[in-house]
C-alpha cells in the first residue's frame, strides 16, 4: 500500500516536473543540439538564445499586461459579487428570480459569446485595450464569484444585521463597517479564482486585442511558436522568461493562494 | 427590513448580467438565424445555418470530440485528482511541497502547458518518443499529435494529468473530517483501504459533485490545447466546438454558422449539467455505497 502510494506520487512529480527541466535545459541548447540529442547537457551553457528573445520581445510588457488585467477585472467582479450578495441578505420583491437571472451564467459555456462580446466591447469603444478585456473577464466570471461570496456571506448570522440597525446604523454604514470586514474570506477564494481564471485565459484576449501594447502572455506565447519556428531553443527561451516570474510569485505566495481556496472552497 | 437602498446594491449585477448573459443570449440567437460576414447588412436565412452544421463533418467531428473532453474530465482527470488527494491526505513526508508542485500547472497558464506538451510530445524532438527510444521501444513511437487517430486524444494529456486544482478542492474538504472517524476506524482494526472507501470518499461527495461540474464546464470552454498543439488538425480530427465556432467567425466570416455553432455548444452544455445534476442526485441518494 504505502508502495502504490509513493509510485503515484513520483509518477505525478515525473508528469509535472520533467517536461519544464527538459524545456529550461533546451533552451540553453543550439538548435542542431536540439535534434541530434535531445536529452544530453549543452555543449556550453550560452544565454544566446534569451539574449535574442529579450531583443526582440518585450515579455515585461506582456507580463504586466496580464497582471494589471487579471488584478482590475477580479476587483471589479469581486465587489459587484459583494455588492450583490448583501442585497440577497435582505428580503425584497422578485428575490428568487434575481437570484436565478444572476446566477445562470455559471452554466452557460462563454465561448458561444465570441460575436456578441466582440460586438459590445467594439460599440463601446473599447477594442483593443486593457479595459474592454478586463470588463469581458469581470462580466463572464461575476455569476462564479457571486455564488461564492454570497455562499460564504450566508453563514454570517443574520442577528448582527439587527444588531447593527438598534445601534442606529444605517444600511450603507452596516455594510461597511460590519458585514465587509467579515466577508474576507469568501472574497479571497473568489478573488484567488478569479485571478487564476484571468491569468490562465487567452480566448477573449486573443479576440479583443490586436496590437503589441495590449497583448497579454498568453497571446504572446501563442505567438512563440509561429515567431520562433525555424529556432526551436529560441522558443523555450522566450517561454522560460515568460514564466519564470509567474512561478517566482507563486513560490512566494503558494501557501497563501492554496490556502485562500482552503478557507472557502467547502460550502 | 426591505430598504429601497437595496436595490443600489443589485444593481451593478443586473447591468453586468444583462449586457454579459442576457442580451448575448438573444444576439446568438438573431445572428444564427441570418447569413452575416460582421461588417455588410444581415440577410435571414431561417434555420439554414443549422442545416450547414449538420451536413458538416467537421461539425460533428467538433460535436464528438467535445463530449470526449467532457468524459476524460467526468472519468480520468477527476478520479486521478481524487487519488492523488487520497495519498496526500494520509501526509506521507513531503506532501505539503508535493501539494503546492501538483498545483504549479495551474498558475503557468494552459497556454503555456500547451506550448510544452505540444513539444513533449514532438514526433522528432519530442521527450516521449525520445524516452521510449531509449527504454528499446522505438517501435512504441508514433507521430501523437499528426495522427487523426490519436491527435484528440494526445491534446488531453497534459489536462489529465495536471490534476492539482481538482486535488486541492478534494483535499480542502477532506481536511473538515473529523479525526474522531479514523480513530473509530482504527480501533475496529480498518484497513486504509477501507478508511478511503467507506469513511473519507462518502465524506466528500459535495467535492467529487463541485469538481465534476468545473471539469466539465472547463473542458465545454477547452480551447487553448486543440490550438495550439494540433490546431484542430490533422485533418479536422481534433477540432471541438470552441474552436469550430472561433474559426467560423475569425477565419471564415461565417458569423451566422458561427453563432449556430454557438447555441448548439450551450444546449449540449445544458444536457451535460443536467446529466451531471441528474447523476449526483441519484448517487447522493444511494448514499454512494
Amino acid at each position: 500500500m504505502k508502495g502504490f502510494r509513493w509510485l503515484v506520487i513520483v509518477l505525478f512529480l515525473l508528469v509535472t516536473l520533467v517536461p519544464f527541466l527538459w524545456l529550461i535545459l533546451a533552451s540553453f541548447k543550439t538548435s542542431s543540439e536540439l535534434f541530434s540529442a535531445p536529452f544530453k547537457l549543452p555543449e556550453h551553457w550560452s544565454w544566446d538564445n534569451y539574449r535574442s528573445v529579450l531583443e526582440s520581445h518585450p515579455i515585461p510588457k506582456y507580463f504586466f499586461n496580464s497582471l494589471i488585467l487579471a488584478v482590475s477585472s477580479t476587483i471589479l467582479a469581486v465587489a459587484i459579487a459583494t455588492l450583490v450578495s448583501y442585497a440577497f441578505m435582505y428580503k425584497f420583491k422578485f428575490k428568487p428570480g434575481l437570484l436565478l437571472l444572476i446566477t445562470f451564467g455559471i452554466f452557460i459555456p462563454t465561448n458561444a459569446f465570441l460575436v456578441p462580446y466582440y460586438f459590445i466591447v467594439n460599440w463601446i469603444g473599447l477594442y483593443d485595450s486593457l479595459a474592454g478585456v478586463a470588463l469581458v473577464y469581470a462580466g463572464v466570471s461575476l455569476p462564479l464569484s457571486i455564488l461564492i461570496v454570497k455562499t460564504y456571506m450566508e453563514s454570517i448570522q443574520h442577528e448582527i444585521l439587527e444588531a447593527s440597525f438598534i445601534d442606529g446604523a444605517s444600511v450603507h454604514r452596516t455594510f461597511f463597517n460590519v458585514i465587509l470586514p467579515i466577508s474576507y474570506p469568501g472574497m479571497t477564494t473568489a478573488s484567488i479564482f478569479l485571478m487564476i481564471t484571468a491569468w490562465n485565459e487567452l480566448l477573449f484576449a486573443n479576440l479583443l486585442t490586436q496590437s503589441e501594447g495590449t497583448r497579454t502572455l498568453q497571446v504572446a506565447i501563442r505567438f512563440f511558436l509561429s515567431t520562433f519556428s525555424a529556432n526551436y531553443p529560441v522558443a523555450f527561451a522566450a517561454m522560460v522568461i515568460a514564466v519564470l516570474p509567474t512561478i517566482l510569485i507563486y513560490s512566494l505566495l503558494s501557501e497563501k493562494i492554496i490556502g485562500g481556496l482552503t478557507a472557502g472552497a467547502v460550502k | 427590513m426591505t430598504s429601497r437602498q437595496i436595490y443600489w446594491y443589485l444593481a451593478p449585477a443586473l447591468l453586468f448580467t444583462v449586457v454579459f448573459f442576457v442580451f448575448p443570449i438573444l444576439f446568438v440567437m438573431y445572428v444564427d438565424l441570418h447569413e452575416w460576414n460582421g461588417l455588410g447588412a444581415m440577410k435571414f436565412v431561417g434555420l439554414d445555418n443549422f442545416r450547414f452544421l449538420f451536413d458538416d463533418p467537421s461539425f460533428k467531428t467538433a460535436t464528438v470530440n467535445t463530449i470526449y473532453w467532457i468524459l476524460a474530465g467526468i472519468f480520468l482527470h477527476t478520479p486521478l485528482g481524487l487519488l492523488l488527494a487520497l495519498i496526500l491526505f494520509k501526509k506521507p513526508r513531503g506532501w505539503k511541497a508535493f501539494r503546492l508542485l501538483f498545483f504549479l500547472p495551474n498558475v503557468i497558464s494552459t497556454t503555456a502547458l500547451a506550448f510544452l506538451w505540444y513539444f513533449v510530445l514532438h514526433v522528432s524532438l519530442g521527450l516521449v518518443n525520445n524516452g521510449l527510444k531509449v527504454a528499446g521501444l522505438t517501435s512504441w513511437t508514433h507521430a501523437w499529435l499528426s495522427d487523426p487517430g490519436t491527435a484528440v486524444f494526445a491534446n488531453m494529456v497534459p489536462f489529465v494529468l495536471y490534476v492539482g486544482f481538482t486535488m486541492v478542492i478534494f483535499l480542502t474538504q477532506m481536511s473538515t473530517i473529523s479525526p474522531d472517524m479514523y480513530e473509530a476506524a482504527d480501533i475496529d482494526g480498518a484497513t486504509s483501504w477501507q478508511k478511503d472507501r467507506y469513511i473519507t470518499i462518502p465524506l466528500v461527495k459535495s467535492a467529487i459533485g463541485i469538481n465534476i461540474i468545473f471539469n466539465t464546464a472547463f473542458c465545454l470552454r477547452m480551447f487553448e490545447y486543440p490550438l495550439l498543439m494540433t490546431n484542430g488538425g490533422p485533418a479536422d480530427s481534433s477540432l471541438n466546438l470552441s474552436l469550430y465556432i472561433y474559426r467560423e467567425m475569425i477565419t471564415a466570416n461565417r458569423y451566422g454558422v458561427s453563432m449556430a455553432a454557438g447555441l448548439v455548444t450551450i444546449l449540449l452544455g445544458a444536457v451535460a449539467m443536467l446529466l451531471v445534476f441528474g447523476v449526483l442526485r441519484i448517487g447522493e441518494r444511494r448514499g454512494l455505497r
